[in-house]
């Protein structure tokens, strides 16, 4: 957007500049109005034309021969007023309260009515109330009648306003036009907020450098701190992962010694520490490598994968059983995936001793279930349990395997596969962890 | 003794007791690592070489017969996979990658490249041995013939069979998971379809991957298996037991 030279270029002045001219427009509007409403004929001025017609009318008559009036009077009406002759008085005079009233405005607006013989009628419209039907009848000096039909309107509504009223419309209207702006110029903060909420959940956004000059700068800063972030997370991250992987040589090589140390116990102490410690860099290189897996996503039997992490369990001699379905197609990365449900089945097996896992399909999800008989976990801890490095014995002797880190992962790749991890307490006893992917 | 890593040939001190000793060339570039699994190769009765990185593997290949390569990934200058591919150029000989990268990638890769088999750092005496003793008898029992390798890909009742990749894909072409001793055991059928086998031949085909398998029995895993390719009641036909003998895939097999 590139603002024309006039437009200010801080916020400040666009909202300044903004306010003045809705303020000059409410000026020039309301004078307007005001102007127009004198353009309105009132009700005396009405009054007063048709008793001018009147007696133009009576002047033209009296001066035209008789069997030429009744022609004559229908060529000087009008659309407003409606003329006629007649020999006999058209009406009778009500003599109402009205028409007393009118009679003595139409004499004050001719004085040459002042002692002639003039009838007057004054009916409301029925359909608009605030309009009036007058009929004026004058006696000519032959003694026949000359007629007059015209309605009296009321004022315009926008005259009857125009003090209060018209003026507190514009004055909305100008403040809904002023808000509008505004609106439009407060668009990259509200951007910037969205973009703040969403960075702060992991994600990277670069918003548009577009707005007033201030705005425009807050909105590179915003941009550039993001990109310093992200490059000093990755650097981390890299360098976490390279030490990871460089561990495994020398891991290899003590794990290759351990084989040639004579003494039984201490060799299969030496391989289980080797075998920890091989455990815990693989959980902090599958949490680290979440991120950018390259491994694609393809069509996968569930069904295949859990039986397999169930069987493999069995075969150590620990007690998983599988229950479920023979086949559940999912598109998913089944390596991430084996790790997710072989992650569950640990703790079950660790924390309760032995890990039913069953899988179901519920509409158009599949549905992996994990249950132990176990503790559980206390209802304050659920969510405490996801977090990173997060141990629930870690008050007791450390004793476990792993960094803690285990639930994270597995919630970790469910997301990436569309899916969510919930864990509940089973009402029996233990801990039911629930895999929910989206089914094929 | 020269551990150093200088020594191309190690000392043939075991040859009058192991005259057929299988020649393993460990091409590792941690000298510590490359020791050690000398020094292992050695008491497990083969014969060693070892090569520091790809020019000196090519070195040793020139002037040796060689029954099994030990190729790391990560080795200064060449990439495994390159030297792996430069290898399959010319040879057919078995190849075993060592990687620090414990990648189900990698491993594709890897395996795509024709090597025989990959492992992942750490690794234990047993599981290293184990696996090469697999690879060599598959390969010296001249059984080349039923373990197929390549991209040969064999299809079966709408299943199909990579045995490169080691993958196995439904009719409706979702990926099934086997785990390794599954796997072979498939393949065992498979090279061998509509004929019977007997338990003990499939046993010794099964464990030739995982010579440290628990002592499950056949039946367990030939369960597994038909469960795994349960399809609306085709299952139990594609693999039918013969009792008191072993058992015989029923199906038909195509190779593309």
């Amino acid at each position: 957007m590139k603002p024309w030279r006039l437009w200010p270029q801080r916020l400040v002045s666009q909202v300044t500049l903004v306010l003045m001219l809705a303020v000059a427009l409410e000026f020039i509007g309301s004078s307007i109005l005001f102007e127009n409403s004198r353009l309105y004929p009132n009700r005396d001025n009405q009054v007063r034309r048709a008793a001018e017609q009147l007696v133009t009318a009576e002047m033209i008559l009296e001066a035209a021969p008789a069997h030429e009036r009744a022609a004559q009077a229908a060529v000087i009406s009008n659309r407003a007023t409606e003329l006629s002759w007649s020999a006999l008085p058209s009406l009778v005079d009500p003599e109402r309260l009205a028409e007393r009233d009118l009679k003595t405005r139409f004499r004050d607006a001719e004085p040459s009515l002042r002692g002639r013989d003039l009838r007057l009628q004054a009916e409301t419209d029925r359909a608009l109330p605030r309009d009036t039907h007058l009929k004026a009848a004058l006696r000519l000096r032959d003694g026949s009648w000359l007629t007059l039909k015209t309605k009296i309107r009321a004022a315009p509504w926008a005259v009857l306003l125009s003090s209060v009223g018209s003026a507190f419309i514009l004055g909305l209207g100008v403040i809904a036009a002023a808000a509008l702006v505004l609106r439009n110029l407060s668009r990259p903060l509200r951007a910037l907020a969205e973009a703040a909420d969403k960075v702060g959940k992991g994600a990277h956004v670069r918003i548009a450098e577009s707005g007033a000059r201030d705005l425009k700068l807050l909105a590179e800063a915003f941009n550039a701190m993001q990109d310093r972030i992200a490059s000093l997370l990755r650097a981390r991250t890299e360098a976490l992962a390279a030490v990871g992987h460089d561990l495994r040589t020398p891991l290899a090589r003590l794990r290759l010694r351990a084989g040639f140390v004579k003494d039984t116990d201490a060799r299969e102490a030496l391989e289980a520490d080797v075998d920890e410690m091989t455990a815990m860099l693989d959980s902090l290189l599958a949490y680290l490598g979440g991120q950018e897996d390259p491994e694609p996503r393809r069509r996968t039997d569930l069904a295949a994968i859990a039986m397999t992490v169930v069987d493999d369990a069995a075969d150590a001699e620990r007690s998983a059983t599988y229950a479920g379905l023979d086949h559940l197609p999912v598109q998913a990365r089944p390596v991430s995936l084996k790790r997710a449900i072989s992650n569950v089945v640990e703790n079950a097996l660790h924390y309760g001793g032995a890990a039913a896992l069953s899988l179901t399909r519920e509409g158009d999800t599949a549905v992996v279930a994990v249950e132990d008989n176990g503790p559980g976990i206390p209802e304050a801890d659920l969510a405490e349990v996801l977090l990173p490095f997060h141990r629930l014995d870690s008050a007791r002797a450390r004793n476990t395997a792993g960094l803690g880190l285990g639930l994270t992962i597995v919630q970790q790749i469910l997301r990436r596969e569309g899916g969510v991890l919930v864990l509940k307490n089973r009402p029996e006893g233990g801990l039911r962890v629930e895999l929910r992917l989206p089914a094929l | 003794m020269d551990y150093s890593g200088h020594g191309l040939i190690a000392p043939p001190r075991e040859l009058a007791t192991a005259p057929l000793a299988p020649t393993v060339l460990v091409v590792e570039d941690d000298p510590a690592l490359r020791t050690l699994l000398i020094r292992l190769l050695r008491e497990e009765g083969f014969q060693p070489l070892s090569a520091r990185h790809g020019a000196e593997m090519a070195r040793v290949l020139e002037t040796n017969t060689v029954d099994l390569i030990l190729l790391d990934l990560m080795l200064p200058g060449s990439n495994g996979f390159d030297l792996c591919r430069a290898i399959r150029r010319d040879s057919d000989v078995p190849i075993v990658m060592l990687s620090a990268r414990d990648d189900e990638t990698d491993r594709l890769i890897g395996l795509e490249l024709g090597a025989d088999d990959y492992i992942g750092k750490p690794f234990s005496k047993k599981e290293l041995i184990a696996r090469i003793r697999a690879i060599l008898r598959r390969t010296q029992n001249g059984s080349q013939s039923n373990q197929p390798r390549g991209h040969q890909q064999m299809t079966f009742a709408g299943w199909s069979l990579d045995p490169g990749r080691r993958e196995l894909l439904s009719p409706d072409g979702a990926f099934v998971e086997l785990s390794g001793a599954e796997f072979d055991l498939l393949l065992a059928f498979v090279s061998a379809p509509q004929r019977v086998i007997g338990r003990e031949r499939l046993l010794e085909m099964s464990r030739a991957r995982f010579s440290d398998a628990s002592d499950r029995s056949i039946d367990v895993l030939v369960s597994r298996l038909r469960r795994k390719l349960a399809v609306s009641g085709q299952a139990e036909a594609l693999l039918r037991t013969v009792r008191g003998v072993g058992y015989i895939f029923t199906a038909a097999v195509e190779r593309r």
